[in-house]
């Protein structure tokens, strides 16, 4: 279960029947199944309370689902026990969470390398580089992170995300405490790692505006996938998003 | 890991400061409790009087029962003395000296005693001088003792008499009257002792067979030699041969006591004080996970194992142990010197017993520590290590938990089983039975530690319930968070109820058990008036006789003290017990009532023994049956019971009858006699001048006023009482860090509320409510939980159902308590109310 990668070809994150029922009968997700191909960036939308969060959860192996099956990078994670899930999580799934995706104690480099530092692997030092020079975080490197603004902090956490080569990157409302400069900063972030790395990766938001940035958009309401849109306009979802309200 | 650990203390460096304040304790009072057994163990009075001889023989004076500690014998058992010819014809060997001790004491020109430490053996031959220095035994000025109107003295105790060789000074020998001696000598020796010429001595010690002690003198570096021949020829008569250090303990037979005193005390304290170092220490290892559970929780979404995060915790612990360990270690050995010096100076240890420090105690603390630390380290990030990733991004911070059925169970179930445990006092009238309490106490508090959240709900529910519509808005919202937060509350609630029941029970038993001995032995006590003769080391021969004649006195008997060793059947095992015993006679009960509840004092003829009636119950020792006890001076003696009295505190376990423990005490003289007189005047004046009349008598009120006050405490109740102020420092400082971080934990909650409206002056005032609330839960929960057994603890001990102790305990344990929780609680609300409302909701 280590550094070998899966045969070419297995999509990045395959979900089947995944169920989430918390205790007290709220069903989260319901009879969800999603596959997300290799090198694709996929935009998960809906109303708070449609499950988009759990969903992303369950996927990325935070949490387990009551009954189906999550397979990441082909690999199966549902009933396996926390060290495992743990150890597959840091190999193969990158991280950035909406705030507070940093430790305040640690400089810049050393959360960025702290998934590696985890794993008891050390860091490819050019790959590294790559990353860091192209979000522009080159200088800030023994910075801590109350000193970088939140744009930067945001770009930090996405080369955390990168830097274990992750099969996918979860991105949990990336730009929902962000200013609007700095949101369109990792937001084209995100879609030119898609495009030039062939990174794959799953955004869930609110936004209509981040979600257009995305080829594939899921709506979801009430723990289900109510629709699938391709490339779409940020209007097209917005209108969709308030025909959903309507019902 | 490490280096992750210590890169991110520096931002919880309060936190690790607490948990490191909590090891210093810690070590400081483990250390000190190790001092001590160690010294109880392992320490040799120096050799003093002995210093000239190389080599010791004398009697074992422990009592060696088979798989357990040895007991010491208080009584001086005796050598025989045909042992020093045999050895003396050793190669080897320069001299061999038999040293005799018996009761002697000088009188000053007045007629007064000059006082002496040991005055039961300050009598010795002349030889006994060549035992004291490695030169020979030169007298300062002057000769040898001659003939039997000669002695020689001390130097220090001349001095005190002020006087010089050649003068005429009487001496009060083992019980005959004074007699005159020329002095021939003033000699230079380090104990103080009154030497006559060996054939006197011998004549005056009146055991001609027998010697205390043989010492040889040998030539230079032969010493081990000869003591290893030495022991050979002595294999199988259990006698021992000593050298070097340990000489000085067979000096006097009562150092064996103080040292089993030693070890007995460290071992009452360790129990103690471990319970609370662990509990202090997990308590600030909680407080330092819990403040980054946001760090430690997004640690777990970034890929940290939770066995990684417990390593990081454990890290983190072992830094703060590492700064405070070598300091606490220090500390401990600094306040075993203070209890040493507690303890001499109360004249419990000898003050010349040294302590014995070795790197032992250390290695042990540091041990245990080590250990402790990283269990607790890894038990309180267990949680938070097995908490779903998933908390990292949730925002809720409410706790949605119900409190575990099962844990109130469980609690409850200990409560009840604690105040079970707290009956034994109406049972057992001993020390055993007092603490049974201060057990029950504890093991209540813990009960209470587990149900806690049930009953701080409940609380929190009826007091929400009664604060009416018409409440202000601070109240109102302080019942509502205690209601809600029941988990959080029922954890500092309890902790502060522990430590409240904690020093009330131990305190209260240790001043309860004070007080019912002080009213056993005065209630006990018919006869108004005591003779004692402290300076003559017992009262002369006749003056029984003397007394009974005198005008207006009813009775008088003699009573003394000595030591037994009771073994006895218990739960299928030999125990071996040593006790404190009086001797009696038969007419005892004319003097003293002792409340015997089955057969009578009057039949204390030859080997017969009274028993208190918890022993008797006990250890199946009724009227007519027959007990084997070893006397103290380790001879086993079988003996028939023919009483059985209730006043065991005051009086001890058994009474010997006077025949049983002739011959049996370092000396046979009476220790002090007691009278009942008619209550004249007449009566009280012929006593006085009868005391006057013979020198050294010393005639007191047979029940002195300060009976019960705690300066005549014995001194296991200093240590305890001590141990109790440091260790209730030690738990208030714990309390103060858990408030202080829970306060601070709750800056979100805060700044929530303040933007809903609620003005600073609100919040202080809401908080103050629930400080109250949570000092007035605690108090109150700490006082039901130690008010039955206290009551029990009264009414089995004294007979009335509340116990005896200081009218400020209470009052000031809640004052401090109040104290406590205020300050904690309102000093960190307005640090926390500084931050902007709005940036502590964004939470960092």
């Amino acid at each position: 279960m280590n550094a070998t990668r899966t045969a070419v070809g297995a999509p990045a994150i395959a979900l089947t029947g995944v169920s989430k029922a918390y205790p007290g009968g709220v069903r989260a997700l319901d009879d969800v199944s999603l596959t997300v191909e290799r090198g694709t960036f996929l935009a998960v939308m809906g109303p708070s309370g449609s499950g988009k969060s759990t969903l992303m959860h369950c996927a990325a192996g935070l949490d387990s689902p009551t009954s189906g099956s999550v397979r990441i990078d082909g690999h199966e994670i549902a009933g396996l026990n926390e060290n495992r899930r743990t150890e597959l999580r840091r190999e193969r799934v990158g991280f950035v969470f909406q705030a507070y995706n940093l430790i305040p104690s640690l400089s810049i480099e050393e959360n960025i390398t702290l998934p590696l530092r985890l794993a008891g692997r050390s860091p490819d030092h050019d790959w590294l580089r790559t990353l860091v020079e192209r979000v522009g975080l080159a200088d800030r490197l023994t910075h801590r992170p109350a000193e970088l603004s939140g744009g930067q902090q945001q770009r930090a956490a996405v080369v955390r995300a990168l830097v274990a080569r992750p099969a996918v990157v979860f991105a949990d409302e990336p730009t929902g405490a962000l200013d609007l400069r700095s949101a369109h900063e990792v937001l084209d972030l995100l879609r030119d790692l898609v495009a030039d790395l062939g990174q794959t990766v799953v955004m869930v938001t609110h936004d209509p505006a981040a979600a257009a940035r995305a080829h594939h958009v899921l709506v979801m309401a009430d723990g289900r996938v109510v629709e699938a849109m391709e490339a779409p306009t940020a209007p097209e979802l917005a209108s969709r998003l308030v025909a959903l309200g309507e019902v | 890991m490490f280096r992750l650990a210590i890169r991110m203390v520096g931002h919880r460096i309060t936190a690790l400061i607490a948990v490191a304040c909590a090891v210093l304790g810690g070590a400081a009072l483990i250390t000190a409790t190790g001092v001590l057994a160690e010294s109880g163990l392992r320490s040799h009075l120096p050799a003093g009087r002995l210093a000239g001889a190389d080599v010791v023989v004398a009697a074992d004076q422990e009592f060696r029962p088979p798989g357990e500690l040895p007991l010491a014998l208080p009584e001086r058992r005796r050598v025989p003395s045909r042992l020093v010819g045999e050895l003396a014809g050793l190669p080897g060997v320069t001299a061999a000296v038999g040293d005799l001790g018996f009761p002697a004491a000088l009188l000053d020109a007045r007629g007064q005693v000059v006082p002496t430490r040991d005055p039961q053996v300050a009598g010795h031959g002349w030889s006994s001088t060549k035992l004291a220095r490695p030169s020979a035994g030169a007298p300062l000025d002057g000769g040898a003792p001659t003939g039997s109107g000669e002695v020689a003295v001390d130097s220090a105790t001349a001095a005190a008499a002020g006087i010089e060789a050649g003068d005429s000074v009487r001496v009060v020998v083992d019980g005959r009257p004074a007699a005159g001696y020329r002095v021939s000598a003033v000699v230079d020796v380090p104990a103080a002792g009154i030497f006559f010429a060996d054939p006197t001595a011998a004549r005056l010690a009146g055991h001609a067979d027998r010697v205390d002690l043989v010492g040889l003198r040998t030539e230079p570096g032969a010493g081990q030699r000869v003591a290893a021949e030495v022991r050979t020829r002595l294999k199988g008569t259990g006698l021992l041969t000593v050298t070097g250090a340990d000489r000085g303990d067979t000096a006097a037979p009562g150092a064996g006591a103080s040292r089993s005193l030693l070890v007995l005390l460290a071992g009452s304290l360790s129990g103690i004080v471990l319970l609370i170092t662990g509990f202090v220490m997990a308590s600030a290892l909680a407080v330092s996970v819990a403040g980054q559970r946001r760090d430690l929780a997004l640690m777990r979404a970034v890929g940290a194992t939770p066995k990684q995060i417990r390593r990081l915790a454990a890290a983190q612990s072992t830094v703060a142990l590492a700064v405070a360990l070598v300091p606490g270690v220090g500390l401990g050995y600094v306040l075993a010197g203070q209890f040493r010096r507690l303890l001499a100076d109360r004249g419990v240890v000898p003050s010349e017993l040294p302590l014995t420090y070795s790197p032992l105690p250390a290695l042990a603390a540091i041990i245990l520590l080590v250990l402790a630390v990283q269990v607790a380290a890894r038990c309180s990030a267990w949680r938070t290590s097995r908490m779903p990733a998933t908390e990292a991004v949730a925002e809720s911070r409410s706790e949605p938990r119900e409190p575990s059925r099962t844990r109130t169970r469980v609690g409850v179930l200990v409560i009840v089983a604690g105040t079970a445990l707290s009956a034994l006092p109406l049972f057992s009238r001993t020390v055993i039975g007092a603490t049974a309490t201060s057990i029950a106490g504890i093991i209540g508090a813990i009960g209470l530690a587990l149900a806690g959240p049930a009953l701080v709900r409940g609380v929190g529910g009826a007091a929400a319930r009664a604060t009416g519509a018409g409440a202000s808005a601070p109240t109102w919202l302080a019942m509502a968070n205690l209601r809600a937060y029941a988990l959080r509350n029922a954890g500092i609630v309890s902790t502060l109820a522990m430590a409240v029941v904690f020093v009330l029970t131990y305190t209260l038993t240790q001043t309860t058990v004070l007080a019912a001995t002080a009213d056993d032995t005065r209630t006990a006590t018919l006869a108004q008036q005591r003779l004692t003769a402290p300076g003559l080391g017992g009262l002369p021969t006749g003056t029984l006789t003397a007394v009974r004649d005198t005008a207006g006195v009813r009775a008088v008997a003699p009573v003394g003290t000595t030591t037994v060793v009771w073994q006895y059947r218990q739960f299928g095992d030999t125990v071996s017990e040593s006790a404190p015993a009086t001797i009696l006679t038969p007419d005892a009960s004319d003097v003293l009532d002792l409340d015997v509840t089955d057969g009578s004092l009057g039949r204390l003829r030859g080997a017969t023994v009274a028993v208190s009636g918890d022993a008797a119950r006990t250890r199946s020792a009724t009227v007519g049956r027959r007990v084997s006890l070893v006397l103290g001076d380790g001879v086993r003696v079988d003996a028939e019971v023919v009483a059985v009295y209730g006043r065991g505190l005051g009086f001890g376990s058994v009474v010997l009858s006077h025949d049983l423990a002739a011959g049996h005490t370092t000396t046979t003289l009476d220790q002090s006699l007691l009278i009942r007189t008619d209550g004249t005047a007449t009566a009280r004046q012929g006593l006085t001048a009868l005391a006057a009349s013979r020198p050294g008598l010393a005639l007191q009120p047979a029940n002195l006023p300060s009976a019960d006050g705690l300066e005549d405490a014995p001194p296991e109740v200093w240590i305890n009482l001590a141990t109790i102020v440091v260790l209730l420092v030690y738990l208030l400082l714990s309390i103060a860090n858990k408030l202080v971080a829970a306060t601070a934990q709750r800056r979100v909650e805060l700044g929530a509320l303040r933007l809903n409206g609620t003005t600073p002056r609100q919040i202080r005032s809401m908080m103050r409510r629930e400080a109250a609330m949570t000092a007035a839960t605690a108090l109150v929960t700490a006082l039901l939980l130690s008010a039955l057994p206290l009551a029990l603890l009264g009414q089995g001990f004294l007979g009335r159902p509340w116990p005896a102790g200081p009218v400020w305990l209470l009052p000031g344990l809640a004052l401090t308590v109040t104290v406590t929780a205020f300050l904690t609680i309102e000093l960190p609300t307005r640090q926390a109310l500084r931050t902007a409302p709005a940036d502590a909701v964004r939470a960092h």
